[in-house]
């Protein structure tokens, strides 16, 4: 039970740094705070001192309070109140906080003890405090911030906000009505017409009742208001309240102290809308709304609708989903049935697949998530080493919301912050006036982009810097023993030295790569899941990194082809065409390596029978067919037996005992269950062709 | 003496008679092992590794592994190698479709054997070392049985991961 809310606490503060973080970004950008933003961060930051107040991690409630403190400011003030030249150090002061915020998630996370020494970063936020107030008056401030906190706060939001509508009339009756009554306008209508009885001077929260039905949610919510000038006129009062038909419960409340500026108050109090600021982020519906109360209301909502889920919940899930589509197919394909006329059974087993199907999207849409997370941590990176390197650079997100597994999402964070790290550190250039020499946009430009080819998610860090000196890379290569040096390389392979281990061209090691550690890793990583990383390069151009990752337990199209007896699924979008052809199509070369001329092209032969080393299959090319596939830059011809149709499958991982045995290099890249229960091997197109190559 | 003479009573008690001896003195502790036959010798597997014991299931062949992997079976909704034990301990192969499906660190692998013979509680102590020069490299103990045969204790992370 206190590992679950713990979990909550850390996926809630963790998602709202996320947030901010991104505000911070864009803000810093646009140089100021938008109104949204400052009510934004008003409210993360009062969520923050929430949950960690409860949690007792102090130094979090404590900092995350004072923020709070200095963004109600701005936010009564606007941000006009902020000096310009503190701008800058405001930003930084927020950058600082959530590094702060941070650490100590993590501290809480691995179970070590909180900072006890938080004073540097409080005295920083005072001494902004004080220069945005330009006056010491910030303990008044303090208060009124403790007493207006209410209002951002979803849990809070039945408790009363006790602050007054109008600063004159500080004395107020708090009203609820019998619960469930209806028409609580009406009935606050009623109460405001008896009280009228007793003593006139006074105003209503909401103050038009009687005009608009939609306070009666309000009212039903958060109670009536009735606001008085003086304690004497609200004592008079209270029998007129009493008085009032179906009120359940009232009690006097008395405004906080105004805040400090009362002159600027007021008149935005007397104007003529009816949302006064202060209240207005909580009344989320009369009728003139105000730009803060949409932010927050939209914000609870989607809240209330995601739920987060362990994620072996949802494998399981997935498992036996999976299972229900096979058993599906092995129920109504049964061989029982075969010769019998039943059409109410064939109506019924039709409308099942029709619903397997959508339970089977449905569930494999679970464990999608969008990549923008990922993506979004880079901005704070291109930001920090752009200030750190003195390089001005820019990111640019492409593809944000593409989908993927969420296992795939949590392998490339890091391989994608190391790219974008090279990318600053060694690809961009040193000074500006080199890249305006070179006729380039001073500002560098690293563009992430993301998006799904049919199976795999390709995902491109592109920066315009200067390029590989593939000369350098090359020497460095030889200087290492990694490459002959009387050997002629090409510039394809001479990249590719770049992703051996312990391959480093910068001769510094600086603090955000370098460390020979690096390239090397990101493939690994990327291996992990099944994917690939490939680098290009044009010297003086810029360089891009490629990764390439299949969409792991998909669902996919395959073409069932026999070979001997044994099923295999080739993917469909590897597939070019079929082709039967004859003995005198095949072309031989010296070595005895079959090829097949298509449309003015060569393509080898594989025979898949001597791949497998099968005992059975087809010999003559006459008896079976010709599958012509293409994956990457390979494209060839696999000779099977017989083209069994297409078919949707489920793809399971082979045992990890079967892989041990290194099938994947010969294309074996899993296997699926069919409709029969029988079992086909599914080929990776481009393995196959390595694996050939290798063997011939 | 009697140390001895409890032993051997042991040894050659038959199960019924080891549940016996084992309401009398719960101390000594006994294993359940499954005992098959492969090739005329008796091998046994702890129980508790022993998930199913299954026939009549179609291999999918597997190309490009060794032979004694004799390839892939659905087990309900669950693909799971076969090694064939023949094979794997360098024997002739023969045709034999009992499998015995276990449970090694995790992962399901099923064991084609000549024939399941029976469930045998075998005390722990009388389970002896295999002399080093006996190059069965995956029998991890010998133990005699009630009926004079001799079991070899099969270790199947060895038969797995060698």
């Amino acid at each position: 039970m206190g590992d679950s809310i713990l979990d909550m606490y850390l996926y809630e503060t963790n998602t709202l740094l996320e947030q901010l973080d991104g505000i911070l970004l864009t803000a810093e950008q646009a140089d100021t705070f938008s109104e949204d933003n400052v009510n934004e961060i008003f409210r993360i930051m009062h969520t923050i001192k929430g949950s960690s107040a409860m949690m007792e991690f102090s130094s979090l409630m404590t900092v995350a309070h004072r923020i709070e403190d200095m963004f109600f400011i701005v936010r009564e003030k606007g941000m006009d109140v902020v000096p310009e030249q503190t701008k800058p150090e405001l930003f930084d002061m927020l950058f600082q906080a959530v590094d702060f915020f941070r650490g100590e998630i993590e501290k809480v996370e691995n179970g070590d003890p909180l900072s006890q020494s938080i004073d540097h970063i409080v005295n920083k936020i005072n001494s902004l405090i004080d220069k945005i107030q330009g006056n010491p008056a910030a303990p008044a401030a303090e208060a009124s911030a403790e007493a207006e906190s209410a209002p951002a706060s979803e849990a809070e939001a039945a408790a009363p906000a006790v602050s007054a509508v109008n600063q004159d009339y500080p004395y107020g009756v708090h009203v609820f009505f019998d619960e469930g009554s209806g028409m609580e306008n009406l009935r606050a209508f009623m109460c405001a017409n008896s009280v009228k009885d007793y003593c006139g001077d006074f105003v209503t929260y909401p103050d038009n009742v009687e005009s608009d039905p939609s306070t009666s949610d309000i009212i039903a919510d958060q109670g009536f208001f009735v606001w008085f000038r003086t304690a004497d006129d609200r004592d008079s009062a209270i029998p007129g309240v009493k008085n009032a038909g179906s009120v359940r419960e009232y009690q006097p409340v008395d405004a906080a102290k105004p805040a400090p500026a009362p002159a600027q108050e007021a008149p935005k109090a007397e104007a003529p809308a009816p949302a006064p600021s202060a209240q207005a982020p909580k009344a989320d519906s009369p009728a003139p709304k105000p730009a803060p109360a949409a932010a927050p209301a939209g914000q609870q909502h989607a809240k209330e609708s995601l739920i987060s889920v362990n994620l072996s919940k949802l494998d399981q899930l997935l498992a036996v989903v999976s299972e229900i589509v096979i058993t599906e197919s092995m129920v109504t394909a049964s061989p029982d049935l075969k010769g019998l006329r039943l059409d109410n059974f064939t109506k019924s087993a039709r409308d099942l697949r029709k619903l397997t199907d959508d339970l089977q999207d449905v569930s494999m849409s679970l464990r999608m998530v969008p990549v923008s997370g990922t993506f979004q941590k880079m901005n704070r990176i291109v930001r920090d080493m752009s200030k750190k390197l003195g390089k001005k650079a820019k990111l640019t997100l492409i593809g944000e919301d593409t989908e993927v597994d969420k296992t795939i999402v949590d392998a490339i964070g890091d391989p994608i912050m190391h790219i974008v790290r090279n990318s600053m550190d060694h690809g961009l250039e040193e000074n500006e006036a080199d890249r305006i020499a070179a006729g380039k946009d001073p500002v560098g430009e690293v563009i992430l982009s993301a998006r799904h080819t049919g199976s795999e998610v390709i995902i491109e860090i592109k920066d315009d810097g200067q390029g590989v000196d593939t000369q350098a890379v090359l020497n460095k290569a030889i200087r290492q023993g990694l490459a002959a040096p009387d050997h002629d390389y090409s510039q394809k392979e001479i990249l590719n030295f770049l992703m051996m281990p312990g391959f480093s061209t910068n001769t510094e090691v600086t603090e955000y790569s370098g460390r020979g550690v690096g390239m090397d890793v990101v493939k690994k990583n990327v291996a992990d899941v099944g994917g690939t990383v490939s680098i290009s390069s044009e010297w003086g151009k810029g360089m891009t990194t490629t990764l390439k990752i299949p969409l792991t337990m998909a669902i996919m199209d395959g073409m069932e082809v026999s070979v001997g007896g044994s099923m295999f699924t080739i993917p469909i979008n590897s597939i070019q065409s079929s082709l039967k052809v004859g003995a005198k199509d095949v072309i031989h070369d010296p070595a005895q390596g079959e090829m097949v001329k298509i449309r003015d092209n060569f393509y080898p032969i594989i025979r898949a029978k001597e791949l497998f080393q099968m005992e059975k299959g087809y010999e003559n090319i006459e008896d079976g067919i010709l599958m012509w596939v293409e994956s990457g830059e390979h494209s060839y011809c696999l000779f099977v037996d017989e083209l069994l149709g297409e078919q949707q499958i489920v793809v399971k991982p082979l045992p990890n005992y079967v892989n041990s045995f290194g099938v994947k290099n010969y294309g074996i890249t899993g296997c699926s269950i069919l409709g029969d229960g029988s079992i086909s091997i599914i080929l990776d197109v481009i393995n196959v062709y390595t694996a050939a190559h290798n063997i011939f | 003496m009697a140390q001895m003479l409890q032993s051997e009573e042991v040894l050659f008690a038959t199960e019924s008679d080891v549940d016996n001896y084992n309401d009398q003195l719960p101390e000594i502790a006994t294993e359940k092992y499954l005992i098959f036959s492969s090739d005329s010798l008796m091998y046994g597997i702890k129980a508790e590794q022993v998930r199913d014991i299954i026939t009549g299931y179609t291999i999918t062949y597997l190309p490009r592994v060794p032979g004694y992997v004799r390839g892939v079976i659905n087990l309900r909704g669950q693909i799971i190698p076969i090694v064939d034990i023949r094979l794997r301990l360098g024997k002739p192969e023969q045709d034999n479709f009992c499998i015995i499906v276990v449970e090694v660190d995790g992962s399901m692998v099923g064991i084609m054997v000549d024939m399941v013979e029976q469930m045998v509680d075998v005390p722990l102590d009388s389970i002896l070392p295999v002399p080093t020069n006996s190059g069965q490299a995956m029998v991890s103990g010998m133990c005699t049985l009630h009926d004079g045969n001799t079991m070899l204790e099969l270790d199947c992370g060895l038969l797995l991961h060698d």
